[in-house]
């Protein structure tokens, strides 16, 4: 007879040798690669990656499994599986850079792999840009670089022509406003807003990091400058709903036949044409009156950047040689053009061949977007990507600083003074990195 | 035409019952047709500015239930919910009545500040707890399966079912568990045969909120399990329908509509029991 404290010994000693002997014992070792990324803009591309994957396994009698989530939740799986020790053996990373900095000493280091990949692909766009403290820690994969998306028909209706500077496009945002049809740029906490904002900085000379990746360098005349434009902009020539803006809003107005512009990758586009969304009041489908255009150049300079998505290995990973495998695999030149070519374009790798890809020139609407990617650098410019440079986007700083000004909330002294504290605070590791 | 005629019965509940009741209705109500009207129009309606949110003009479309029926493994989804809430509320109540019984009646050091530290372990949130919990599911060799949700929910649950039926035990009167052990019962009897079927009203409002926090719950549910087959409702939607800066609206709303439906055949079901278990020893 079993009594009670006999009982509670074995069952809490069993459970015990459980946690500390490191789980359950696997009764039957297959070799298995999991793969965790993103659900694309352009499901299509899942799909491709997916039949790549499978078909690599086939070949090399693996068991594989691709694990998709929003990309909203990566953050949260990346940090679960960092302190578990334990998840996939490949996962994508991003958006940016930074997780190569955060995560250094979790991932593996590719350099062989990012060696063998480059010469079969025309080589990296900007390597320089892809070495975080010296070293492959993740493989760039891809980006949906940022063209202005306009409607022609409204362009037309306003007496404007090949728009191409950022005054260019405040003209056309007032013009459109007058009419109902205003400009349209995230002022809130979203990707976009980072990525506009950084492209009119940039136009204008200003940076929120310099050169040496360390010194903050927001308080400059030039930031001045661009935060007079965007303050012009929001109340010239856009309604303040963008304030509340997410991702997903821009795309919304320019389909829903509000928004004239938008500063946007070409997912909004393609999804008007996938849901034969029409011009409302016509049955004309408005993905025939979109068009994309280089993103705008300003003053100084024509630059823009956008996510930077890439794969890498965790060094926890059971696989890490069936991993470099797969990735070599998966960045052979054809496997690279059919897997953008389901893509429609919108994941154009970081290799200077698939810059060229035929897709660019299917359709007229792609014809800028070779050259949208040619003036793409990383969110960090000049400065190499840190885990603070990424902080500070992930924190939104640069949109809160435009809205202060932009709302009439705080003067552009007070606005720069109060981004400068808090980017100096990150940089100088003060607030906690995640 | 008297006075009281006039305030005839109809007219009377009218201005007291119905009237003061519509705007809280309208206020509960209003989410839910908003997702149903939603889920029912077609893109077309959905991204015009124009159009009036709140009704259908442009047709009826059940092209949204149908992608969700045979672009995403929404079903499977649904089971897999269906399945850890079930589980998962019944492995919660259980052990919410075996620590309840004791600190609801015996007298030992402690009792109280134990129940409190249970009341306060409810309070920890989930998303402090996920990260240390990761690497416990993961030790337990449970990462990937349904069981790491199984066996995680209650770290939330049990604590709540705890607290609430601390509160619903105390409320029944003692003297007729005296009398049952007066008749032979010992403590495990009288907790089976003369609590529990007193109790009933209490259980049944521990296990349906047990049921609505499990069927909600998102962070475990994406930490734990990343195969898509074994995703629950709230993250697989999540994952499939919001793609960047593309939300599929008539799909997500679809989902949230079959995905309410659980839940609001159980408050039917168990309407009665779920309020006189709430509010249980409000009146003595």
């Amino acid at each position: 007879m079993v009594n009670r404290r006999q009982f509670l010994r074995v069952t809490a000693g069993g459970a015990a040798s459980v946690v500390v002997a490191g789980g359950v014992p696997a009764t039957a070792q297959t070799r298995e690669l999991t793969f965790l990324t993103i659900a694309s803009f352009v499901p299509e591309t899942d799909k491709e990656l997916k039949r790549q994957f499978e078909e690599w396994g086939a070949k090399n009698k693996v068991k594989v499994r691709l694990d998709i989530i929003a990309h909203l939740q990566l953050v949260t799986k990346k940090a679960s599986e960092v302190q578990a020790r334990s998840g996939h053996d490949l996962t994508a990373l991003g958006p940016g850079l930074g997780d190569a900095d955060l995560y250094f000493d979790h991932l593996v280091d590719l350099n062989d792999v990012a060696a063998d990949v480059a010469p079969k692909n025309g080589g990296w766009m900007n390597p320089n840009d892809y070495l975080i403290r010296g070293k492959w820690k993740l493989l760039p994969w891809w980006m949906p670089p940022f063209p202005m998306a306009v409607r022609t028909d409204l362009l037309e209706q306003i007496g404007e022509k090949n728009p191409d500077t950022w005054e260019d496009w405040l003209r056309i945002g007032k013009k459109g406003k007058a009419i109902g049809h205003p400009f349209g740029t995230a002022l809130g906490h979203s990707g976009d807003a980072n990525v506009t904002l950084l492209s009119i900085m940039w136009s204008y000379g200003a940076s929120y990091v310099a050169k040496d990746g360390k010194t903050v360098a927001i308080n400059s005349k030039e930031t001045r400058q661009a935060m007079e434009f965007v303050k012009r902009l929001y109340t010239e020539a856009m309604d303040p709903e963008v304030l509340a803006w997410d991702d997903a809003s821009n795309n919304r107005c320019l389909n829903a036949g509000k928004c004239i512009a938008i500063h946007n990758p070409i997912s909004a586009f393609e999804s008007a044409k996938r849901d034969k969304v029409v011009i409302p009041g016509t049955q004309r489908e408005i993905a025939e009156v979109i068009d994309h255009v280089n993103t705008p150049r300003g003053p100084v300079d024509r630059k823009t950047t956008t996510g930077y998505w890439c794969v890498g290995i965790w060094n926890f990973a059971k696989n890490v040689d069936l991993a470099k495998d797969f990735l070599r695999y998966h960045f052979q030149p054809e496997n690279q053009a059919k897997w953008v070519d389901a893509g429609h374009g919108f994941n154009m790798p970081f290799l200077t061949n698939l810059t060229k890809h035929p897709v660019y020139k299917s359709d007229k609407q792609y014809r800028f977007i070779p050259e949208v990617a040619k003036v793409t650098v990383p969110p960090s410019w000049p400065g190499p990507t840190t885990a603070s440079s990424q902080q500070v986007l992930d924190l939104y700083i640069l949109p809160d600083m435009f809205a202060q000004y932009a709302t009439g909330k705080m003067t552009v002294d007070q606005a720069i003074a109060w981004a400068e504290k808090e980017m100096q605070e990150i940089f100088a590791g003060r607030k906690r990195k995640f | 035409m008297t006075r009281r005629s006039w305030w005839s019965r109809p007219t009377r509940s009218l201005f007291t019952l119905y009237l003061p009741v519509a705007p809280f209705v309208f206020f509960a109500l209003f989410p839910l047709y908003f997702m149903l009207v939603t889920s029912f129009k077609k893109n077309a309606e959905l991204y015009n500015v124009n159009a009036t949110p709140f009704f259908i003009r442009q047709g009826l479309t059940l092209g949204h239930y149908e992608m969700l029926s045979k672009d995403t493994m929404f079903w499977s989804w649904f089971a897999n919910s269906l399945i850890v809430s079930i589980a998962a509320t019944v492995v919660s109540v259980l052990i919410g009545i075996l620590a309840a019984y004791p600190l609801a009646r015996l007298r030992f050091p402690g009792a109280d500040s134990f129940g409190v530290a249970i009341f306060i372990t409810y309070l920890v949130p989930p998303s402090l707890l996920f990260l240390p919990l990761s690497t416990v599911v993961n030790r337990l060799g449970l990462s990937d399966t349904l069981w790491a949700l199984i066996v995680t929910y209650p770290t939330f649950l049990v604590p709540f079912c705890t607290w609430l039926l601390m509160g619903y035990f105390r409320t029944v009167p003692k003297e007729i568990e005296e009398c049952a052990m007066l008749d032979g019962c010992n403590r495990f009897q009288t907790l089976l045969r003369i609590l529990l079927p007193v109790a009933v009203p209490g259980v049944i409002c521990a296990a349906l909120f047990a049921f609505t926090l499990s069927w909600n719950e998102f962070l475990y549910s994406l930490v734990f399990v990343s195969p898509a087959e074994l995703k629950t409702m709230t993250v697989g939607v999540f994952s499939e329908l919001i793609r960047g800066d593309i939300y599929y609206w008539g799909g997500l709303m679809a989902g949230a509509c079959i995905g309410s439906l659980p839940i609001v055949v159980a408050y039917v079901f168990f309407l009665d029991y779920y309020v006189s278990g709430l509010t249980a020893g409000a009146v003595k």
